[in-house]
């Protein structure tokens, strides 16, 4: 059996705000193992970020607060250590990459000073071993005269480099995760491309295992072994990322994938844009909180918001219309 | 950086132009008749010597006459001597006050000085301070504090605080002073014995190891001193701590805390420097403000600065001193646009390295 790294149980995360409290993360679970790739997919505003800055204790707070759950690394829970504890999990054994290459890196330092940091903070190297290990690094992600650049700022990297600056100082101190929230959605496509490659080549390299946030089913495929669909701070399939594209069981896995436009529909089915907007909730819903914008909707999916369940080996969905017959399960 | 400086340098003499331009541009809104009352004493005025002061002084020639001699001054055909011009330092003679307007300039501004040395740096540092502080802790406790101060710092007025300040301080039992300096000191100066270095009085009192002198200007600026910093904390401190709220919501807060930095060093070394753009811009009108002469505050306090010249000139009509001091506070103002610029630079490689 594989060693389990992460194993997150009952997430819940709220935001208060002067609207209500928005309920950002509604009891995730999930688990990754080693050198294993998770994908995390959904619409934007979802609570795919939400969820891992949460495992690590980063969602500002207030206004955020983690009112449930646990995030077992190892053998810790992240959310019930200390404030000094998770810190030397950060970035050590648990390193993370942004959305926006442009305003995640420290403009008024130079690239040299963040990147050796971490390798102070955590290895304890000296300035100067950690200014050769930055050379390495930056090497190592594909920079060309790293010991040149060390002494520049971050609006003198182009947007490419500056994620890959990002994934060298996330990856500084050989973390045994790697979480990268849509770190190619800033990108253009090409750089996207080279951003993946570039990860894709370093699990191999580093062997880490990797959670990858995106909105796109379309990239998760080419990088993730498993995916994650959230919706509403719910997870609401989960299955192996070759399970999930050929039988998606959520209707809304099944409009994401639909809107992908690489990916011709096969059998003469229902092909649809899914229709309106994801909803903020200020409540736990009572009905399945896709319901609204369900072409499967059923009596009960207004009632009873359904949890998620095994309907396969590894493959979970939180639906109660089997899709295929049009039926309630 | 030096090309950088090196073209705010270059800025500097259009910069001197628009002001003059603009401060000599405002006194001629005024007819000739009107200005030649600078020059006719005698009351009531007659018709024919108004007439000879405008041909004399050439009031009604064309604008940018006027502003060339008042740059350059005249030449006296016989003697060759020259007459004005305040680009060689000659701001003109003030009637109110018996002397030149520079050396009106020389005798007041080393007090200004004086007073915005000793303000400027508790002022920023406590504003800064307090406003970081605010900032972490938002809408706790200390926050609350600070919030509530800030608006109250704001709102009341200048006037209003220092005559507090002077019941307090001053009436009831007289531990702190208006004025200027106890006429021991002044006898002391005028008898050459105490060796000027500086002319800032707090200063020169230090070099000559003279702690009672020390103590006694400090006993006449603790009041004025109070009332600058008292109104300068609070917008410190609301400019910092939007600044800083601000910054603590950036992304690149939240990668430094994902590589493990303790919070000291996250607020310490990544957002504060980023949050103190702003103040630094904030801080030179606030400099200049302090160096230009604060009116009210010199005045409540009966301080002999830039700022009570300027009032007493102005409640006296001597349009002549307060063009020349309005002149210096303009220069004061491109001088510090300068430091700031070149502060901005040194903090942001943004602006540094374009
Ligand atoms: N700092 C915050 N304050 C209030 N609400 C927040 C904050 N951060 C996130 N949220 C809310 O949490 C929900 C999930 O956000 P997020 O996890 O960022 O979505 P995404 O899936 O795009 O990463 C959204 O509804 C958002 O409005
Ligand atoms: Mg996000």
């Amino acid at each position: 059996m594989t060693n389990r790294l992460l194993d997150v149980k009952g997430l819940e995360t709220h935001f208060n705000t002067p609207e209500g409290i928005v309920h950002a993360v509604n009891g995730v679970s999930f688990t990754l193992d080693e050198g294993e790739t998770l994908g995390i997919v959904g619409e934007s505003g979802c609570g795919k970020s939400v969820t891992m800055l949460s495992c690590l204790r980063l969602v500002p707070m207030p206004p955020g607060k983690i009112v449930a759950g646990q995030a077992n690394y190892k053998d810790r829970d992240l959310l019930a250590i200390s404030e000094d504890e998770i810190r030397k999990v950060r970035g050590a054994h648990i390193g993370m990459i942004f959305q926006d290459p442009m305003t995640s890196l420290n403009p008024v330092m130079t690239i040299g000073k963040q990147l050796t940091e971490p390798l102070i903070l955590h290895l304890g190297l000296t300035e100067k071993q950690a200014r050769n290990r930055s050379i390495e690094l930056l090497g190592i992600v594909g920079i060309p005269r790293a010991s040149d650049r060390l002494k520049d700022y971050p609006h003198q990297y182009s947007g490419g480099m500056r994620q890959r600056v990002m994934i060298a100082m996330a990856l500084a101190c050989m973390p045994d995760i790697l979480i990268a929230d849509e770190p190619t959605t800033a990108l253009d496509v090409t750089i996207q491309a080279q951003i993946v490659e570039l990860v894709i080549q370093l699990r191999e390299e580093l062997g880490m295992s990797i959670v990858w946030i995106t909105h796109d089913l379309g990239v998760v495929a080419s990088i993730a072994n498993r995916v994650a669909v959230m919706y509403a701070g719910f997870i609401i399939e989960e299955a192996p990322v070759k399970k999930l594209y050929a039988g998606p069981s959520h209707p809304y896995t099944v409009g994401l994938l639909n809107s992908l436009p690489q990916i011709q529909v096969q059998e003469k089915k229902r092909l649809y844009s899914i229709n309106g907007m994801p909803p903020t909730l200020y409540k736990i819903p009572h009905a399945c909180p896709f319901a609204p914008r369900c072409p499967w909707v059923i009596e009960r999916c207004w009632s009873e918001n359904p949890l998620l369940f095994p309907i396969g080996d590894s493959h979970k969905v939180a639906c109660w219309v089997d899709i295929k017959t049009g039926r309630e399960r | 950086m030096a090309n950088y400086i090196i073209r705010r340098l270059l800025l500097v003499p259009v910069l001197l132009i628009g002001v003059t331009l603009i401060i000599f541009g405002m006194l001629q809104l005024l007819g000739p008749v009107e200005r030649s009352a600078l020059y006719v004493t005698d009351f009531p005025k007659n018709e024919k010597q108004i007439e000879g002061v405008i041909k004399k002084y050439g009031l009604d020639d064309p604008f940018f006459v006027q502003y060339w001699r008042w740059l350059t001054g005249v030449k006296d055909p016989l003697t060759g001597e020259r007459e004005g011009g305040i680009l060689f330092g000659d701001f003109g003679y003030s009637r109110t006050a018996s002397q030149d307007v520079i050396d009106i300039i020389k005798t007041r501004f080393p007090n200004t000085l004086d007073l915005a040395l000793w303000t400027i740096f508790p002022m920023i540092s406590v504003g800064i301070w307090l406003g970081v502080k605010a900032a972490v802790n938002q809408n706790k406790f200390i926050d609350q504090i600070a919030r509530v101060y800030s608006i109250v710092g704001t709102s009341l007025p200048v006037f209003v605080f220092g005559l507090l300040l002077l019941m307090l301080l001053y009436a009831n039992n007289q531990w702190f002073l208006p004025g200027k300096m106890s006429d021991w000191v002044s006898r002391l100066i005028y008898s050459g014995e105490f060796k000027q270095y500086t002319h800032l009085l707090s200063v020169d009192a230090l070099l000559n190891l003279r702690f009672d002198i020390f103590w006694d200007a400090m006993r006449h600026m603790i009041m004025p001193i109070i009332t600058l910093s008292y109104i300068n904390w609070a917008t410190f401190l609301r400019v910092t701590r939007s600044s800083m709220l601000e910054t603590l919501r950036m992304d690149y807060v939240t990668t430094a805390r994902s590589k493990g930095l303790e919070e000291r060093d996250v607020i310490n070394k990544h957002a504060r420097p980023n949050a103190m753009l702003p103040v630094v811009t904030m801080m030179g009108s606030s400099i200049v403000g302090l160096l230009g002469g604060v009116v009210i505050t010199e005045t409540v306090f009966n301080y002999p600065g830039i700022g009570k010249a300027a009032a007493d000139a102005a409640s006296q009509l001597d349009a002549v001193t307060i063009l020349g001091l309005a002149i210096f506070t303009g220069l004061i103002l491109i001088i510090s646009n300068l430091v700031v610029d070149v502060l901005y630079a040194f903090i942001d490689p943004r602006v540094r390295l374009s």
